[in-house]
């Protein structure tokens, strides 16, 4: 099994793709980040307008983002199995290890490992993202009449209001509470896409389907069947990162962060299983 | 000394396609045993059960009475040359076999000593992506010879490779075969004239059925051949042979004479005081053989065009000119 995990390994490093995926994760966490902290108000519908720039709740908003590393963390699980397929390194990786039971396995263990690593760097980039946006001493000043994003402190004393300034207790005390969730959530999304990838054996229908009901059929099932939704795997995962955000339309109901990540290791471990008993397990022609 | 044992293998595609049907052989250490028949009789089907890639319907293929998915650490025994795909275009090739390589617990210097074998050693840290055909084939010899395995298996190894890499391969397989021992070799062909060259045992398949299984000499053996000779006197030739009770035909300045051989058709052309400018004698081909073992379907020799393609054969590159309905010419040698 070590020589699996290593040859896992082996793999994983020496195609450009992966270096690609764990790219975008900084490129996106620092784009949508700078974006989202600057943004008028915050994003979300109920606190739209009054999440005061520099406040704690509005790191919370801005690190919200860094959750988003799990929809690269499908695609790389996917990678991670449908790639044998359609290049047919399958064919060279079964001669050498016919029982496909355990090559899966092996993918299942790296897979989670390098869902990891993407985590912690989707939660560096945000670490990054913090220090930066307290060095800048983005501030505003929340008054009677509302939010002055940017009023400067003298002003807003002026004004009786209570003044903001972005600082590191505040983006630590966020970013700590966050990162654990999102860095082990990141790693089970990866087991979900090669359950994913296992099943349905082509590269494109799994991302297709991993992306799209992550994103598009889960928050419609939220918004409709909020007691449902919450055990989709993008709520679990949400809830399992304590970003308090949805995925989307609505507001779905949560699971504790622990039950988040049983649902997430269940749909992982439940579609690997049944795709390496009859997709994987079919001859390879 | 390894064996590899087929009995009654059979697999089924589906309801309608019975690929390989109630199959029994066997093939031995030592010798370079070629897998024969038509596209679409079954050989890369059988060579896949072989390894475990495709479950057979029923029946067995064994390797010393073990089923390769049981074989421990199968790169150590068998090496398998399937198809020159397989690769990750994005990894270079000394990665690719680094992978397989890990898988096996193969010492890495074993990788630089296969792609050194192949040729590949000042390629092997580009992208396999950018490789040739014939690149990648060699590379898939390399991968299988990793484990410097004692059953070595080939389907269509010479796909892509250039005349001195096919010749190059030809005595590689002898050699490999009679090293250690012996070691079994299976190589599968469609290129009949190049098998004929490299192996000594035949396993010649049609429709999923075995058609021959033996030593090519002894397949051979008891054909007819046939004497062309190239005169200027042709027609006193022919009625000289006629005489001698040796049926010929003319074909402009050539006479063929079947069923005979030199030293007989010599001392009539002396006799007679016949000019001669050319003597050539035909023993039956492999590819006459084997036309009459499949049915005459593959090649007409004698215009090097294909006929009776099976629907099988889809996914493979066509042969370089398309059926014409020609007749079936089991018996046409070529001089």
């Amino acid at each position: 099994m070590i020589r699996l995990l290593s040859a896992e390994t082996r793999k994983l490093w020496t195609i450009w793709s992966t270096y690609v995926l764990f790219g975008i994760v900084v490129v996106v966490d620092l784009l949508f980040g700078f974006a989202l902290a600057f943004a008028p108000g915050g994003r979300r519908g109920g606190t739209a307008g009054i999440v005061p720039h520099g406040s704690e709740l509005w790191f919370a908003n801005v690190f919200s983002v860094l959750g988003n590393s799990r929809l690269l963390a499908l695609v790389l699980g996917v990678l991670i199995i449908t790639g044998e397929y359609r290049h047919r390194t399958a064919t060279p990786v079964f001669l050498a290890e016919p029982r496909r039971g355990r090559v899966v396995t092996a993918k299942l263990g790296i897979g989670f490992l390098g869902g990891i690593a993407l985590g912690g760097l989707s939660m560096l980039a945000g670490l990054v993202l913090g220090l930066v946006l307290v060095a800048l001493k983005v501030h505003s000043c929340l008054t009677f009449s509302g939010v002055q994003q940017g009023m400067a402190q003298a002003a807003c004393r002026a004004h009786n209001g209570v003044y903001f300034v972005a600082n590191t207790h505040d983006m630590w005390h966020q970013w700590s509470r966050i990162a654990p969730g999102i860095v082990l959530g990141t790693g089970l999304f990866v087991i979900y896409g090669v359950g994913l990838g296992a099943l349905l054996k082509n590269q494109v229908v799994a991302i297709v389907t991993g992306l799209g009901f992550t994103l598009v059929v889960e928050s419609i099932i939220g918004a409709i069947w909020p007691t449902i939704g919450e055990y989709l795997p993008g709520q679990a995962a949400t809830a399992l990162e304590d970003t308090k955000t949805t995925v989307g339309i609505g507001h779905a109901e949560q699971l504790p962060w622990w039950g988040g990540a049983v649902m997430l290791v269940i749909y992982g471990v439940v579609l690997t299983v049944v795709g390496t008993l009859t997709t994987i397990r079919s001859d390879v022609t | 000394m390894s064996t590899i044992e087929a009995r009654g293998l059979t697999k089924r595609f589906g309801s309608e396609v019975l690929a390989v049907d109630h199959l029994d052989f066997s093939v031995a250490p030592g010798v370079v045993t070629g897998f024969l028949g038509p596209n679409g009789a079954g050989k890369t089907t059988t060579l896949r059960m072989l390894v475990g890639l495709v479950s057979p319907t029923s029946g067995s293929i064994l390797i010393d009475g073990l089923d390769y998915r049981h074989v421990l650490n199968p790169t150590m025994r068998v090496g398998a040359v399937l198809e020159a795909s397989g690769f990750h275009p994005a990894r270079s090739a000394r990665n690719h076999l680094k992978v397989i390589a890990t898988m096996a617990g193969i010492p890495f210097i074993r990788v630089d000593q296969c792609l050194e074998l192949v040729g590949l050693s000042s390629d092997a840290d580009r992208a396999v992506g950018g490789y040739s055909m014939g690149m990648r084939q060699r590379l898939e010899l390399a991968r299988a010879l990793l484990g410097e395995p004692d059953i070595l298996v080939l389907d269509e190894p010479a796909n892509g490779l250039d005349p001195q890499g096919i010749a190059w391969l030809r005595d590689f397989l002898k050699g490999y075969a009679v090293e250690k021992d012996g070691r079994v070799v299976l190589v599968s062909s469609h290129l009949l004239s190049e098998a004929q060259l490299t192996v000594e045992e035949v396993v010649i398949l049609n429709a999923g059925r075995l058609a021959a299984q033996g030593r090519l000499e002894d397949l051979l053996s008891g054909s007819t051949t046939a004497v062309r000779i190239r005169t200027p006197d042709a027609g006193r030739l022919v009625e000289a042979l006629a005489a001698a009770r040796l049926p010929a035909t003319r074909d402009g300045d050539y006479v063929v004479c079947e069923g005979t051989t030199p030293a007989v058709v010599g001392p009539i052309i002396v006799d007679n005081r016949i000019e001669v400018h050319e003597m050539t004698s035909s023993t039956e081909s492999l590819e006459a053989l084997f036309f009459s073992l499949t049915g005459g379907e593959g090649m007409d020799v004698r215009h090097g065009t294909a006929v009776g393609e099976s629907p099988q054969t889809a996914g493979r590159p066509p042969p370089a000119a398309r059926p014409s309905p020609g007749e079936p010419d089991p018996g046409a040698s070529p001089t």
